[in-house]
């Protein structure tokens, strides 16, 4: 026990302001047991950005699959299991050498969960949701994903209806690698569209 | 749980990881934001969605979750007062 054990660490107001939200709509009930753990735990271990590096390298071994994800993201990522909140209208925008696009949200936090986990916190805040729109390649450079003059960039702004995914290109030298070993070299960013692989 | 998902063979190499959450609040108000869209609002996020751009909108600098906070508690006082009626003990009690 620290000397603080005779006064437990101070409840936060925001701490204080969540348990009473949660005694409230649990008394509504709203809150069915064991619902808070499972969200969490869910959110925390199943759903991340694993899920959309394994849609992004089986686009780059499967030609017909590419041709679907393209035309139905959220169809051919249902293919592979992937949906649910925050993702039933998924629309992939694949880089090329002369265009890179890059995703944000201009009002909120809209973001493909399914496909990318939650958010993080860079993406949230206020410079990034404002400059991506505004100066999206000085921005990006910043980011250190450095774009070069004559590439096109397509900022693409999420909302409630329309999430998307970015498809980065294949690296180059990849040819001999497994479906998994690609997978494996797709980042978060390079799915939202902040780096490049 | 009726939210479908079939997630197999999912591994998460940390280099794709940022932890979700910072603090065991922030996981729980995401997780009761959750319960009221699914079981307040038969799933349309959209009522929270709006409580959450107007919070955000209102406090650029605050930070993220507890906007999130904000918002829904904004949106826990348009509930109607009905989901589930409180008993008689319950509401003595307050």
């Amino acid at each position: 026990m620290s000397a603080e054990g005779h006064h437990p660490a101070p409840v936060s107001p925001v701490e204080q302001r969540v348990a009473a939200l949660e005694a409230l709509l649990t008394e509504r009930g709203l809150v069915p047991p064991g619902f808070i753990e499972e969200i969490t735990r869910r959110y925390e271990s199943e759903i991340g950005p694993m899920n959309g590096a394994k849609v992004v390298a089986r686009s780059w071994v499967d030609p017909q699959y590419k041709q679907r994800l393209l035309a139905d993201g959220t169809a051919a990522i249902a293919e592979l299991g992937f949906g649910g909140p925050e993702g039933d209208h998924m629309v992939v925008v694949e880089n090329t050498p002369g265009i890179h696009n890059v995703i944000v949200c201009t009002l909120c936090s809209c973001y493909p969960w399914p496909v990318l986990g939650l958010p993080p916190a860079w993406y949230k805040d206020p410079p990034y949701r404002a400059r991506m729109v505004r100066e999206p390649r000085t921005l990006l450079a910043e980011m250190g994903c450095p774009l070069p003059d004559d590439a096109e960039i397509r900022v693409w702004d999420s909302s409630a209806e329309v999430r998307y995914l970015v498809l980065p290109e294949r690296p180059p030298g990849t040819g001999g690698l497994t479906e998994a070993e690609l997978t494996s070299l797709v980042t978060r960013d390079s799915m939202i569209g902040t780096a490049r692989l | 749980m009726s939210t479908p998902l079939h997630l197999s063979d999912l591994e998460l190499p940390s280099r794709h990881g940022e932890l979700a959450f910072d603090a065991p609040w922030q996981s729980t108000v995401f997780a009761l934001a959750a319960a009221v869209i699914e079981h307040a609002f038969g799933g349309d996020r959209e009522p929270f969605r709006q409580q959450l751009i107007a919070a955000i909108a209102d406090q650029p600098g605050r930070p993220y979750w507890e906007s999130w906070t904000t918002a829904l508690e904004t949106l826990a006082q348009t509930l109607p007062a009905t989901s589930r009626p409180l008993r008689k003990d319950q509401r003595d009690d307050r």
